[in-house]
């Protein structure tokens, strides 16, 4: 599984506290949304990171761990009102809802709009992914013919999707609340 | 991110390289999760904040043999660990008792600490969600 993040902090070698202390400085250059990748080789790490993203407010996505025994951490760095977000697309759907359409094999499109990193650990399966911040330019990679449920981890970012999509002429456009935050049907990791 | 107000209150009462490492790996650890730290050094605690002494702290007998695996470990020095829970804004509070006993003088010290009394510690740990003592 190959992930991209937009930054990578290099904590090889290092002990506790000092991966997390490094972090937290790395953390300031990124723009809320962006990922960064955390290289670590103390065991400690994976708790310690999960652990400080939980009081810190960012995202922890997951881990990934290297045959070198290299821990590969990844964060998306959260904003002050991420969840705070007005929601402004009205014609929502609830994860039950997909979840039935999903068991069922209707033939639908699920549009992931995370983060790349975020979609490779945890996604729905034949869901496509396009990043909120890639959506205009690659809308054309989209099948107006079927429903979209377009879906997030909050449901924030789909909701600036579904309004980005239908003011491009889409015609079927469903925003999935909340999101992959509390999605339990099946999921899979993107494959190597 | 959520506001987060949670605050550590630490008091280190004793002056041996575990105890630093005891005190400065929780403290950085708690200032890079966003929590806001004061230490309070007294008696044998203010070596870690002495200007030559932290940089010397004795491990305790028969344990000398840890030096290696602390190496080994790649375990930041002392000095760095002060300096970075210092840089991530720590509020460290020399006892003033305790130096008019040993006769030290603000100057013994490292830069950027202040020296108050157990009641500025108080007032600091009054609101603490997490106390801790070494």
């Amino acid at each position: 599984m190959a992930i991209t993040a937009n930054e990578t902090l290099d904590a090889k070698g290092l002990a506790c506290p000092m991966p997390i202390v490094k972090t937290k400085k790395a953390i300031v250059n990124l723009e809320p949304g962006q990922v960064m990748e955390v290289q670590a080789t103390d065991k400690g790490s994976t708790a310690d990171i999960k652990a400080w993203a939980e009081s810190t407010g960012h995202q922890y996505i997951g881990t990934l761990e290297e045959d070198d025994g290299v821990l590969k951490h990844y964060l998306r760095k959260a904003s002050d009102d991420e969840a705070k977000e007005e929601k402004k697309f009205n014609d929502v759907t609830d994860l039950e809802t997909l979840r039935q359409k999903v068991n069922s094999q209707e033939a639908i499109t699920i549009l992931d709009v995370r983060e790349e990193a975020e979609y490779a650990f945890h996604h729905i399966p034949g869901a496509i992914n396009i990043p909120l911040g890639e959506l205009d330019d690659r809308m054309d990679e989209i099948n107006d013919d079927k429903e979209i449920n377009v879906i997030c981890r909050t449901g924030s970012r789909s909701d600036l999707a579904s309004q980005k999509l239908s003011d491009k002429g889409f015609k079927n456009v469903k925003n999935v609340v909340p999101g992959m935050s509390d999605w339990d049907g099946p999921t899979e990791k993107s494959n190597d | 991110m959520e506001n987060n107000n949670t605050r550590v209150a630490i008091i280190a009462a004793n002056g041996g390289m575990f105890d630093a490492y005891k005190v400065f790996n929780i403290a950085t650890a708690a200032a890079a999760s966003d929590k806001e730290v004061g230490i309070f050094f007294t008696f044998e605690g203010l070596n870690l904040i002495h200007k030559e002494a932290h940089k010397n702290l004795p491990l305790p007998e028969g344990k000398e043999h840890f030096q290696e695996g602390f190496e080994k470990a790649n375990v930041p020095g002392i000095s760095d660990l002060l300096e970075m829970a210092q840089e991530m804004g720590v509020k460290m509070i020399g006892c003033q008792m305790t130096m008019d006993v040993m006769n030290l003088e603000k100057d013994d010290f490292v830069d950027g600490i202040e020296v108050g009394g157990a009641a500025s510690f108080i007032e600091f740990a009054k609101d603490a969600d997490i106390s801790l003592t070494f």
